[in-house]
């Protein structure tokens, strides 16, 4: 049951997932543009796919949600959002559950991406989640200014 | 005081409501209005964890949000009421609620649901529970945000509807 609209064209998927996977899960196109900037940046990388909440109701973004889940039930995985408090982030904690195994990270940023890309392999989970959040908070700064 | 907005909107507490009416109404109180979610812990504190600590957020199933609405208590606070569909906002209209103006502000696409506007789409038993609101008095307006434009609606925007299904 998808909505009508540009989220509608697909969510972008990069390469087949091998290894830890994580999901952008945005308002309106931003996810999809961070992970095209990724595949730009780093070449194809796999296990990285965008969605976005377009046209969606909250229950339509959870079950989309809980279809990427299932699809490595179990296995860790971390999901992107980019706000605290809207529809991605209360879809992305129904659909994880009380007892998620995915982290869920607010504030989405390109620093954020590019971090997970690179440590995602052979960083303990709890330290890969730390890192990031911290990786997407130094990336907010002053540039040129001292 | 009392209830400054009564919207129906299938994302429940989300961006378009804590920013975009919240900043625009100031309200002490959201009040979400959900049978399934009020007897849900879980869920209900998802959903409460999700506004700004500046203002309050209650969940009730459709009974006790009636109750509470009715009471003094309610009187002395700038209120908004949410629902996530147009039965419960007619549930908690039939039941007595003191609210006058409906703000349908967004029902999403979804299999058997056709588009009355761009954020707005319904199947037929949301247009039954729309003719009921009508028939209680209440006042119909969709209108996703603050900003955005204002569309009254009224039998002949729900017969028409009717006539395509």
């Amino acid at each position: 049951m998808m909505a009508p609209g540009p989220g509608r064209a697909g969510n972008r998927a990069v390469g087949k997932a091998d290894t830890m996977r994580g999901l952008v899960m945005t308002h309106g196109g931003i996810g999809r543009e961070l992970v095209n900037v990724i595949a730009m940046i780093m070449g194809e990388v796999s296990g990285l796919t965008a969605m976005s909440n377009h046209g969606k109701s909250a229950q339509d973004i959870t079950t989309e949600i809980k279809g990427w889940l299932a699809e490595e039930p179990g296995e860790h995985a971390v999901i992107f959002i980019d706000d605290y408090g809207g529809s991605c982030a209360n879809a992305a904690q129904l659909a994880c559950g009380p007892e998620p195994q995915a982290a869920i990270l607010s504030g989405v940023n390109l620093a954020m991406l590019l971090g997970f890309v690179t440590w995602r392999e052979g960083t303990e989970f709890p330290v890969l989640v730390r890192k990031l959040v911290d990786k997407g908070r130094e990336a907010i700064t002053t540039v040129g200014v001292r | 005081m009392g209830v400054v907005l009564a919207r129906i909107d299938d994302r429940l507490i989300h961006g378009q409501v804590t920013v975009g009416w919240c900043q625009q109404l100031r309200p002490d109180r959201i009040l979400l209005a959900d049978n399934a979610i009020a007897a849900d812990e879980w869920q209900s504190e998802i959903y409460r964890c999700s506004v700004p600590p500046s203002t309050a957020v209650s969940v009730m199933s459709i009974a006790e949000s009636v109750a509470h609405l009715k009471s003094r208590a309610a009187g002395e606070e700038r209120i908004l009421v949410l629902t996530g569909s147009v039965f419960a906002m007619a549930e908690l209209v039939r039941l007595g609620a003191p609210i006058s103006v409906v703000n349908v502000g967004g029902l999403h696409f979804a299999a058997g649901k056709k588009e009355l506007f761009p954020f707005v789409y319904l199947d037929p038993m949301d247009l039954r529970s729309l003719r009921r609101l009508l028939d209680l008095g209440a006042e119909l307006r969709a209108q996703q945000v603050p900003g955005g434009r204002d569309f009254p609606l009224d039998l002949d925007h729900v017969q028409e509807m009717e006539a395509r299904f």
